[in-house]
């Protein structure tokens, strides 16, 4: 099949392939560029494990071709951190035990910036509202609220600094 | 909310903390590496072709054109295994590809091997085949039947554990009599009987199956997949690839979730014998309809229990039947049929017990071990069964369950003593939480669940390495799937032992060849069993830091001490010396310090003329259960909503009360999902909903925060009193939700799950009495 030239932009710095126009964006971050901290499961769009950030939005990275991402930001759970630190809602993920297998892990914290991008101080009804597109087997959600809370808690003060 | 045996609390400063994982960060970052993830330059994929039908003969099957299409390297049928290779744990049944018959859609007919993904998915659709349909048996209860068609002809030919009872469609039949259960039903004032069924569910683990596979120059086999038993492969991998056990290394990449479904083969031997038919790296991961067409599910069932009881409400017999859907191989249904058999007395003093528990072929997927196997849908019959006596004897349930329940000393279904018994705190912790005694809107109902469980065994062993630094490295087969287990609760106690802190220990696991043996990560067994293990290797290289401190200081053994990473004369603290210090010198000049940990837990003594046919005769080291649901009922819909859902479960010491009640909330989870929604729907022997879309695990949005209560009743044996944990919480779910419904719509449900269907046809037929 003939190949297409691609740039895309992962986390802040360009790459570039040549793909075939059918490959899913999961598959060319993982398989071609090397960002496997994005996961593949259902590869229907139902679990949630593969979400990334595409100009500011949540997508299943699944159900998008790759060349839909053109000339977009795409970031995944290896970008959110600014430094070496871990980002606040990482930190929070770990301190409240909000994983356990860890698989579903990087799509929840996707979803749960795109949350506080939105909304800085999120009630437990709308976390779990927004939540809802990532499954999670393992936690039983209690960790990945308190997560959330904690993470959005920190967020606040260092949004007033 | 944790509440402790006073007596028992002992001063410690790493294990009862809430520490953090020590895997948090690498999965938090997208660093940690699964089975799913890997990958290697050349690396072949493997797919597998599978049967679109659920029972018949093979006539014809012509690989050939597959074989031609570009990039495809090699493809593997039953025409090259020899004929007499059948496995399986405890009775080999099982084939790696079908011969000449298939029994179930979905079951294996042949594998692939290409140079991509794509070229394996389009060459599998030039595998032509044609079949002769035959009969086909969904219902366990025909298989039964005199004259049903036999799904294994041969099935005296297999071997296997000697203790099964086998016959016909019966791959197992265990049974239990305790007592006199004819005479006590005699002598009852009243005796009850009622059936429950229930459905085929998966685990649902985020991460399909995955795994790969290449072979060394001797022709060792050596696999990398996400095994929760790298062990408890060998085995089977042996009889497949006949090589000895040695010549097959298994490693376990990072796990994303198994909850038993990852314990036996199920990539395995698929890439061991590509790789080596091929010379090439091979890698399989399965996709989401293998996954729900062929896994390892937890099997249907029926049970039939029949409880005898005084008009004083003192329960005198207990009998059941028990009848598992295995599916076309025996899988582990062997066992879980002997552990449904324990379940069958409950969490009661029941002095007279016959249990019959039988595992049964049909055509459906073969059935394999998942969380708490065979107990979920055996409490859910035999505690909404109580509920129904409880109602028409007008008894409260609460105290009926209290009056009943096992205490110390009292003897377990199969003869053995019970110690450390905490059933009843468990009822009373449990009901002034959720306020069963509380008034509730109509359409509100809570209800009540009582368990008693198992701590598995099985050897562990360990090593602890101490680096020229001070720390150390934890070297064990056992495996982390995700728990906790070990990167919480093990690691916690070789820190506590050594006076570390939990970051001061490393972790390399699960490697057949570098780390030392490990009966897998099953049966809430790692921080009980590795813990031990690990307990005593860290204790040796205390014992050797000190003996090394001691000539080094010139100082009598008996008069010195490890803490805060140095050794102290007692007599005169301001002696000391560094852990380091002794670590680095004994690395470089005296002979490095390696501890090592061996351990099994002594087989727990029960009566053996109760058991036949049983491969699981005991619980060991038991642990005590309550669960209570309150859920809404919308009358119009009949949806079940779960509004509060409490759990009070006896950990023994909680080694990391947060990885204990993670434990709890998950598994709670996953029940409510058994309960509720989760269905493997077979119709004539097809699954309808091999996706994650109708197979519907429950969402963050579909249940409530759990709330936890451990119970800390010490046991003997577990590191620091501890019990197994990890196991127990999905097992009483789906009864206290029954409950609940029926104390919320006024109709007990005999059928799991308890869609809303279901709910509301009762709610109706109540309605149009």
């Amino acid at each position: 099949m003939t190949k297409v030239p691609l740039p895309l932009k992962v986390n802040g710095s360009d790459y570039y392939v040549e793909i075939e126009p059918h490959r899913t964006l999961l598959d060319v971050l993982r398989e071609d560029l090397g960002f496997t901290g994005t996961k593949e499961s259902c590869r229907e769009g139902e679990c949630g494990v593969c979400t990334v950030s595409l100009d500011n939005k949540t997508i299943n990275s699944c159900l998008l071709p790759a060349v839909a991402a053109r000339g977009k930001e795409i970031i995944t759970v290896e970008g959110i951190a600014a430094s070496e630190e871990l980002h606040p809602i990482q930190k929070a993920f770990v301190d409240c035990h909000g994983l356990q297998c860890g698989f579903c892990t990087p799509g929840f914290i996707m979803s749960a910036k795109a949350l506080l991008d939105e909304n800085e101080n999120p009630t437990e009804e709308e976390i779990r509202s927004y939540l809802a597109g990532n499954l999670c087997r393992c936690t039983g959600y209690n960790g990945i609220v308190d997560a959330v809370k904690q993470a959005a808690s920190e967020l606040r003060k260092l949004n007033k600094v | 909310m944790i509440t402790k045996d006073k007596e028992k609390v002992q001063e410690t400063t790493v294990v009862g903390k809430r520490l953090n994982r020590l895997d948090g960060p690498d999965k938090v970052t997208g660093k940690f590496v699964y089975g799913a993830d890997l990958d290697a330059s050349g690396i072949l994929h493997c797919k597998v072709f599978r049967s679109s039908i659920p029972h018949g003969r093979i006539k014809r099957l012509d690989i050939s054109k597959a074989l031609a299409y570009p990039g495809v390297r090699a493809i593997m049928t039953a025409k090259d295994i020899p004929a007499h290779i059948r496995y399986g744990h405890t009775l080999k049944d099982e084939v790696v590809f079908a011969r000449d018959y298939v029994r179930y859609y979905g079951e294996a007919i042949a594998a692939l091997a290409a140079d991509t993904r794509e070229i394996a998915e389009k060459a599998l659709n030039l595998i032509e085949i044609e079949y002769e349909p035959l009969p086909v048996i969904t219902d366990p209860e025909e298989a039964l039947k005199p004259g049903a068609p036999l799904l294994h002809p041969d099935w005296k030919e297999y071997t296997g554990n000697p203790a099964l009872i086998r016959y016909d469609n019966v791959c197992t039949h265990a049974s239990i009599d305790l007592g006199d259960v004819e005479k006590a039903f005699e002598e009852a004032d009243y005796v009850f009987e009622d059936r429950y069924t229930s459905q085929m569910a998966h685990q649902g683990y985020l991460e399909a199956r995955a795994g790969m596979a290449h072979v060394e120059a001797d022709g060792t086999v050596v696999i990398t997949s996400s095994t929760q038993n790298p062990f408890g492969l060998l085995g089977n991998l042996s009889e497949i690839l006949q090589l000895p056990t040695s010549k097959i290394r298994v490693i376990s990449t990072g796990v994303g979730g198994g909850f038993g479904g990852k314990l036996d083969l199920g990539v395995e031997h698929f890439v061991a014998l590509l790789a080596r038919k091929t010379g090439r790296q091979v890698k399989y991961l399965w996709d989401r309809e293998e996954e729900m067409k062929a896994a390892a599910p937890r099997e249907g069932s029926v049970i039939y229990v029949k409880t005898g009881i005084m008009k004083d409400g003192t329960i005198i017999a207990r009998q059941g039947k028990v009848i598992l859907d295995a599916g076309a191989y025996s899988g582990d249904d062997t066992v879980i049929a002997s552990v449904a058999a324990l379940v069958i007395r409950g969490s009661y003093n029941i002095p007279n017990v016959k249990v019959d528990s039988l595992a049964v072929y049909t055509n459906k997927a073969n059935c394999g071990a998942y969380r708490g196997p065979g107990a979920p849908q055996t409490y859910y019959a035999i505690e909404s069964h109580l509920d129904k006596i409880a109602e028409k004897l007008n008894f409260d349930r609460v105290e009926l369950r209290k009056q009943n329940a096992l205490k110390n000393g009292d003897l377990g279904p199969t003869g053995q003593i019970l110690e450390s018994v905490s059933m009843e705190e468990t009822i009373t912790k449990v009901v002034e939480k959720i306020e069963m005694d509380q008034p509730r809107p109509k359409y509100t109902g809570r209800g009540l669940s009582c368990a008693i469980w198992t701590s598995a065994g099985g050897s562990s062993c360990a090593y602890v390495q101490l680096n020229d630094d001070g720390t150390v490295v934890l070297i064990t087969g056992g495996k982390e799937i995700g728990t906790g287990a070990i990167t919480m609760g093990v690691a916690q106690i070789v820190a506590e032992e050594l006076g570390l802190d939990i970051t001061d220990v490393r972790l390399v696991t699960g490697d057949t060849h570098a780390t030392p043996f490990d009966f897998g990560a099953q049966g809430g067994r790692t921080t009980f069993n590795v813990g031990n293990a690990a307990q005593i290797a860290a204790q040796d290289v205390k014992w050797q830091v000190l003996q090394a401190a001691s000539e080094k200081m010139n100082i009598p053994l008996e008069s010195l001490e490890l803490q805060n990473k140095k050794v102290y004369d007692k007599d005169n603290p301001t002696t000391n010396i560094s852990l380091a210090e002794i670590a680095a010198d004994r690395v470089w000049n005296g002979g490095p310090i390696l501890g090592r940990g061996s351990f099994i837990i002594q087989p727990t003594e029960y009566d053996t003329s109760t058991i036949k046919g049983g491969v699981y005769p005991v619980f060991n080291f038991p642990s005590f259960h309550t669960h209570a649901a309150e859920v809404e009922v919308d009358p119009d819909t009949g949806e079940v909503t779960v509004t509060r859902y409490v759990a009070a479960q006896d950990v023994g010491f909680a080694i990391n009360p947060t990885g204990a009640e993670g434990q709890i909330t998950g598994g709670v989870v996953q029940g409510i999902g058994y309960a509720l929604s989760e269905e493997i729907i077979y119709k004539d022997g097809f699954v309808l909903n091999p996706n994650m879309t109708d197979y519907k695990m429950p969402t963050i949005m579909d249940v409530p925060r759990i709330e936890t209560i451990l119970v800390e009743s010490s046991s003997k044996v577990g590191p620091y009193g501890a019990k197994g944990v990890g196991e127990a919480p999905i097992i009483l779910p789906a009864a206290a939700i029954a409950n609940a419904v029926a104390d919320a719509i006024g109709v007990h449900i005999h059928d799991l799950p308890i869609t809303a269907e279901k709910v509301l046809k009762a709610i109706k037929q109540k309605q149009d009495k």
